[in-house]
């Protein structure tokens, strides 16, 4: 035990060097312009965070059989959150950074069945197998959520509520984040809660 | 029937009556093994015991601490308890980092206890408690699953009453918990964000540290993934500490568990202590303070002494008393130099007996899960043979046979003068004579055991000999006690045919075990096995002749032949299929195989599979409640639904291996399959007939 409590740190630390030189593992900061991206959406067209510039916008990790994520679709919370940003003209891209054979990977038609089976409506699935966009802005567990506004500066990150638990039961009592984000936004109000905690499943990377 | 491989026998036999005995119920998920424990069985009215949650989690898979850090969640126990108890929140065991990629989460692998303050009421009248807790977890590998369990313990209310090998494991956790350091700490914010951490510990002064972290309480103050670089200056030590992006750290004050790898003389160990760090300057480096203390030396030491008390009460066990009690009577009239002579011949047949068993179980366990620990009680051939040992004991005493100076001594008479290796024998028949009766607290001996590692678990069973030997070998030691025995006499030729009764009584209680395992059948057998073993003593008894007692032997052997034939499982019908489809539980249902099922699935229908097993209690207790409501039958036959039962009351390689497929180690388990749907629903193993029929009504 002891034994391998040592490893486990020195893997710890020896991930982090690893993943906290800059280029890999970024982390996006509140105020500051957001990290420009490319990728590849589930029908396959290149998006940018560029084509969105003048639209506020969400962006969700994902990943749909990490517990965490299934108890906001699966109660159908997020999909409301969804409608309710999309009804707002907010831009909503639905992030899966798992690396391939990793859970919640996915191809372009199984994304968009799953959008469907859940009834979600986002804006767009971007699908980054590489994990090129979740470490550009330090993506950790899934849910973990983003909001960069019409300027393209990053006014939140964190995660979708005040309930960092796999049970439904917890929605109901939830002071949900991203919906307060975007009021805060729409009311021309200075974000009050930018940042929270992520909690979620891990990020499935690439290994 | 020599002696050597009637000894070979009972170390067999005992050592399986350590493996099987259960505590209480475990649960087991697809990936954890969950346990309620108690440092007490018995409790008294306000009095404080520590209940815990033990967590086994699968090979590779973790459980997460109070802040799990960047992802996971914690454990979670909600408590159903008696009117008037009382459960406090989980004292947390040192957690590990667990990285994942670039993030860090806190948790536990392996097996650990959770323990938790549980309080009795001050009116708590006298009467069996259940403490019931619904526990929640996540628990991870590189995919996480979120898993519960409703678990039950047992408890005698309105008397306190240790136990003896859950108290010294849990007495052991909680003096290795992180105690809350009485030494101030502080937290000072440096220009860049980080935030520095000094603290001053006087139990690591002057010792080595090979690691140092601090794991915070709050999720949103350091970033968990971030190296923590440490410098050790006099008694002081200091971490940094890298923000998290919200930049809290260090504008307010912190609180965790600061955790150090300690390199001393008796090697590496984790220590750990909770801090509260207020926001202010750096701590100057201080004059050393009060030396390091000895720290928790105690945990081995604490667990030995409950070992040997538990040893010193199995002396009174009603198995055990008639065997030694007639062995000290004897010492009334025997010299002083060979009274001592048979204490230390008794005391190395005990010592001798036990170390062999730990021996064996260590041995066994190294082996790994062929054996499969848990079931060996329930070999009825194990609960057959003791019944008979006690059977022939039984006869023993009650004078039908003597075995002259070989086992007891007891048949010669008080003037016998029995050599070293009759007592040496005794010892060693007093050993597996205490097996039926101490069954479960050896079952917890074994837990104890087979956590630890094989130097620390010889230390226990060692103890654990010591304390069961220690009153027979003082008076074999002590004249002054010895003179204190009642005078021989004719009475005592009456008192040793008394105490066959306890022993006779044990065989009952044995049988009775045996017919609820293995049927009508298998106590037909065990009464043959005891028929030819009652004749052959009787044989050898009336006839000095040789050829005499050779064909009376071949007779008894024959019978015991064919008795033992019956009871092994699969070699004759003691228990069959039909024999567990024959119970009303099971009606309409067909034995189970893969091909059967599939079958059924490609008619359509819904498929309901019961895996059991007779001596599995959750399994009876929902055949009982759930599966015998005609309700529950009804709804089987209006929904068509084809029910198969798996009996795994024997082993069976092709149940084993669907258990397997399932994630599965062990029975009940309920598995639904719905037309159309290719993976099965897996029900819950706490069975309910309204869950059950809303199940098969849902396809």
């Amino acid at each position: 035990m002891i034994h391998r409590r040592t490893i486990l740190i020195g893997t710890g630390a020896l991930t982090l060097a690893i993943a906290c030189a800059p280029a890999a593992f970024a982390k996006a900061a509140n105020g500051k312009p957001a990290p420009a991206f490319s990728a590849l959406d589930s029908a396959g067209m290149e998006r940018t965070l560029a084509e969105f510039k003048g639209r506020n916008v969400v962006l969700e990790w994902t990943n749909h059989d990490c517990p965490f994520v299934r108890k906001h679709y699966g109660a159908g919370a997020m999909q409301t959150l969804q409608k309710e940003a999309i009804g707002a003209g907010t831009v909503w891209l639905s992030i899966i950074s798992s690396g391939p054979g990793q859970q919640g990977f996915v191809s372009g038609s199984e994304a968009d069945a799953l959008t469907t089976k859940r009834n979600a409506s986002p804006t767009a699935v971007l699908l980054d197998s590489t994990g090129r966009v979740g470490k550009a802005y330090g993506a950790k567990t899934t849910p973990h959520m983003f909001i960069i506004n019409t300027q393209g500066v990053l006014v939140y990150q964190g995660g979708i509520d005040d309930r960092p638990s796999a049970n439904p039961a917890d929605l109901a009592k939830a002071t949900n984040y991203v919906r307060a984000a975007l009021g805060d936004i729409a009311a021309g109000r200075s974000v009050a809660v930018a940042y929270s905690a992520p909690y979620g499943c891990s990020v499935k990377y690439a290994a | 029937m020599t002696r050597s491989p009637l000894r070979v026998f009972f170390f067999v036999v005992f050592a399986l009556m350590f493996a099987g005995a259960a505590n209480g119920q475990a649960v087991r998920t697809e990936n954890v093994e969950a346990q309620l424990h108690a440092s007490h069985s018995g409790i008294m009215a306000g009095e404080r015991v520590t209940v815990v949650l033990r967590l086994k989690m699968r090979e590779g898979w973790h459980t997460y601490w109070r802040n799990a850090g960047d992802s996971g969640e914690a454990t979670e126990i909600s408590w159903e308890l008696p009117p008037g108890f009382q459960a406090g929140p989980i004292q947390w065991p040192i957690p590990h980092s667990v990285p994942i990629g670039p993030i860090t989460s806190y948790g536990f692998e392996g097996e650990i206890l959770l323990p938790v303050e549980l309080q009795a009421p001050a009116n708590l009248a006298s009467g069996d408690l259940v403490i019931s807790a619904s526990a929640h977890w996540l628990v991870c590998s590189h995919v996480c699953i979120p898993e519960e369990a409703l678990l039950h313990l047992p408890l005698r209310g309105g008397e306190s009453r240790i136990d003896p090998i859950w108290a010294p494991r849990i007495a052991q956790t909680l003096a290795a918990l992180p105690h809350a350091l009485q030494t101030p700490a502080r937290l000072t914010r440096n220009a860049d964000g980080t935030a520095r951490l000094t603290v001053s510990v006087p139990q690591w002064q002057g010792k080595k540290l090979r690691t140092l972290y601090f794991f915070p309480y709050a999720r949103d103050q350091i970033d968990h993934a971030a190296a923590q670089a440490f410098r050790v200056k006099g008694g002081e030590f200091s971490l940094t500490l890298q923000p998290q992006p919200n930049g809290l750290l260090g504008t307010e004050s912190i609180s965790g568990v600061l955790s150090a790898e300690v390199e001393s003389p008796k090697g590496k160990r984790d220590e750990a202590v909770e801090i509260t760090a207020q926001l202010g300057d750096a701590l100057a480096p201080a004059a050393a303070s009060a030396p390091a203390s000895g720290g928790q030396a105690l945990g081995l030491g604490g667990a030995m002494l409950f070992a040997f008390l538990g040893g010193l009460i199995l002396n009174i066990m009603p198995c055990v008393f008639p065997v030694l009690s007639i062995k000290a009577l004897s010492f009334a009239t025997t010299p002083a130099t060979e009274a001592r002579r048979h204490g230390i011949f008794f005391l190395a047949g005990v010592m001798v007996t036990f170390l062999a068993l730990a021996g064996l179980l260590i041995g066994l366990q190294a082996a790994g899960a062929a054996i499969g620990w848990g079931f060996q009680l329930q070999q009825p051939l194990v609960v057959a043979g003791l019944a008979l040992v006690f059977f022939t004991l039984g006869l023993n005493l009650l004078g039908a046979f003597e075995i002259g100076s070989s086992l007891q001594g007891i048949g010669s008479g008080v003037a016998a003068r029995p050599g070293g290796l009759g007592a040496f024998a005794t010892g060693a028949l007093a050993v597996v004579a205490a097996s039926p009766c101490t069954a479960p607290f050896m079952g917890g001996a074994l837990g104890f055991a087979a956590t630890q590692p094989p130097v620390i678990s010889m230390g226990v069973f060692a103890a654990l000999g010591l304390g069961f030997a220690a009153p027979f070998t003082l008076l074999s030691f002590a004249p002054a006690l010895r003179r204190l025995l009642p005078k021989p006499g004719a009475w005592m030729a009456r008192f040793k045919e008394l105490l066959a009764f306890p022993m006779l009584a044990t065989a009952i209680y044995l049988a009775w075990v045996l017919m609820q395992q293995s049927g009508a059948n298998a106590v037909l057998a065990l009464l043959s096995a005891m028929l030819a073993v009652g004749f052959w003593v009787w044989a050898w008894g009336v006839s000095r002749r040789s050829v005499t007692r050779f064909a009376a032997g071949a007779i008894s052997l024959g019978v015991l032949g064919a008795a033992v034939y019956g009871l092994v499982p699969g070699s004759a019908p003691a228990r069959s299929e039909q024999a567990a489809l024959a119970a009303p539980a099971h009606q309409g249902a067909a034995a189970w195989s893969s091909a059967a099922v599939d079958a059924a699935r490609q008619e359509g229908k819904v498929v309901l599979v019961n895996f059991t097993a007779a001596w599995c209690v959750t399994c009876k207790v929902n055949e009982a409640l759930v599966f015998s409501r005609s309700e529950v039958a009804a709804t089987l036959q209006d929904q068509k639904v084809a029910y198969f039962v798996g009996d795994w009351t024997s082993q069976d390689p092709l149940i084993k291996a669907e258990l397997s497929r399932h994630g599965r180690q062990g029975v009940p388990l309920y598995v639904l399959y719905r037309p159309g749907v290719p993976e099965p629903e897996i029900l819950p193993q706490q069975l309910s007939a309204e869950g059950l029929i809303g199940a098969i009504r849902k396809t």
